[in-house]
């Protein structure tokens, strides 16, 4: 059974993109454009094995995002990746203290982001 | 509508970076008007100005930001149809392509076709076979014709040879004088019944004959008819040979030409995705666009105030205004006076935490 996915990203290209990547190694994939649909996704989803998310977003950015994930009594140990165009340290350390696993900057290549999925991925 | 400042000349002369001209003090863009309050009204029509040309600026911006995402959109909606068409056609388990299997199903019907051609062909041979075995008998027959032959010869050798002796009874019979009458009688009779097995003898050697002639015509055809046959299934064989050969050669062209198609059509593929993956510029630029937008009206909003108030902002408070929202490194590189480097290509390193 496919593994699934949650993309969190404003931006419905760069999603539909990263969905590309995602269903063509064959995961399921979520969707959700803010942190706030996000979590929205996760309450009513079933196991959400990963979650892929950008930092800069309207309503709820990454890291608030990831914060509440963390909280979240079902999904606090689903490993988050983020993938931003963000790629200063501090933002980074922000990431980390908020428990991502991964950062990956944008533009990033498909290779690069599956591989980062299969170290992380939950069993 | 055209929005025209009327600034002194060393107001618009730039230095290297547009984003060192902006962090310029303040004072320098306009010395004269913040010295004189005299051109108080002068100062707030040129920040009203600015205002209207940022307001204008940034609606020209969300509207080339809408455009370039509904046309993202567009295309990326584009290739992910060309890519579920491709898929069709090059991803094996969508009949589109030739897999090892298929080539082995066509392999394995080309050798059932032959198979039952060839076996028609053995039918074919079978039937001349036993159609030959059908002629042997008949030979046979014409040999027992012959046989019959002789023997209605041999009937009216005896006919003769009977007859010759009943004329000579009836010699016997005359010199015998009275006494010999009735054998003379019987030896007439003898001659009338050697007379007519002669006839029956020489009829039946007639009929035997022209069975005989009958039966030559039918086995000279049938050889003939045999030999065509013969060269018939020859024939067929060299066909049934050249038209497997042709089907191998048309098969196997298809199954090459198949193979092609996949292979340009597994290329295509990989570029689409390729192009696929370039569209994240359209986030990127997305991005720093909202934030020349945020910057534009953040920055009106603040020479009104400044105008109003008389308190211009600091280079560090100008600093901050204008790079606030960043969230590119060719932003800030831009921003130091360095040339913006597009990302065009990926970032390879993940940071693991």
């Amino acid at each position: 059974m496919a593994k699934t996915i949650l993309i969190v990203d404003d931006s419905s290209s760069l999603r539909m993109v990263v969905k590309l990547a995602l269903t063509r190694a064959g995961y399921d994939v979520l969707e959700a454009g803010d942190g706030k649909e996000g979590l929205a996704q996760l309450e009513k989803a079933g196991k959400v094995h990963l979650i892929v998310s950008d930092v800069n977003m309207p309503v709820m950015d990454g890291i608030a995002f990831v914060t509440e994930v963390k909280k979240h009594p079902r999904h606090k140990f689903t490993p988050v990746v983020m993938l931003t165009t963000e790629g200063q340290d501090a933002k980074k350390e922000q990431g980390k203290a908020a428990g991502a696993k991964a950062w990956i900057v944008k533009p990033f290549n498909p290779p690069q982001l599956l591989d980062a999925v299969s170290k992380l991925i939950l069993p | 509508m055209s929005v025209l400042l009327h600034l002194p000349a060393e107001r618009t002369e730039r230095p290297a970076g547009f984003g060192a001209w902006l962090m310029q003090p303040f004072s320098r863009l306009l010395p004269a008007a913040a010295s004189r309050s005299s051109h108080a009204p002068a100062l707030e029509a040129v920040a009203d100005r600015m205002d209207q040309a940022s307001q204008l600026w940034s609606t020209h911006l969300g509207t080339a930001q809408d455009q370039m995402h509904t046309a993202t959109q567009t295309l990326l909606d584009g290739f992910t149809t060309i890519l579920q068409e491709l898929d069709a056609i090059v991803a094996p388990d969508h009949g589109g392509s030739v897999t090892a299997s298929e080539v082995e199903s066509r392999a394995d019907t080309l050798a059932g076709c032959e198979n039952r051609l060839r076996e028609l062909l053995t039918r074919f041979s079978g039937f001349v076979e036993s159609r030959d075995r059908v002629l042997g008998s008949v030979r046979s027959l014409s040999t027992a014709s012959q046989n019959l032959a002789q023997m209605a010869e041999d009937v009216g050798k005896l006919a003769r040879q009977t007859n010759l002796l009943s004329i000579n009874a009836a010699i016997e019979a005359a010199r015998a004088g009275e006494s010999g009458r009735g054998f003379s009688v019987v030896a007439a009779e003898v001659r009338r019944l050697s007379t007519e097995s002669g006839t029956t003898g020489k009829h039946i050697g007639d009929q035997v004959g022209r069975f005989g002639a009958q039966m030559q015509t039918v086995l000279r055809d049938a050889d003939q008819q045999a030999a065509s046959d013969q060269q018939s299934v020859q024939s067929s064989g060299q066909i049934v040979n050249e038209v497997i050969e042709h089907m191998n050669g048309a098969v196997s062209g298809l199954n090459q030409r198949a193979a092609e198609l996949r292979e340009r059509g597994a290329m295509v593929k990989a570029q689409v995705e390729q192009l696929m993956i370039a569209f994240q510029f359209q986030d990127r630029v997305h991005q720093i666009l909202d934030q020349v937008r945020q910057s534009m009206s953040q920055a009106a909003q603040r020479l009104q105030a400044a105008v109003a108030t008389g308190h211009i902002p600091d280079p560090a408070e100008w600093e901050a205004l204008l790079t606030a929202g960043y969230t590119t490194d060719e932003q800030r590189s831009a921003t130091a006076g360095g040339a913006a480097q597009a990302a065009t290509s990926s970032s390879s390193e993940t940071t693991f935490f």
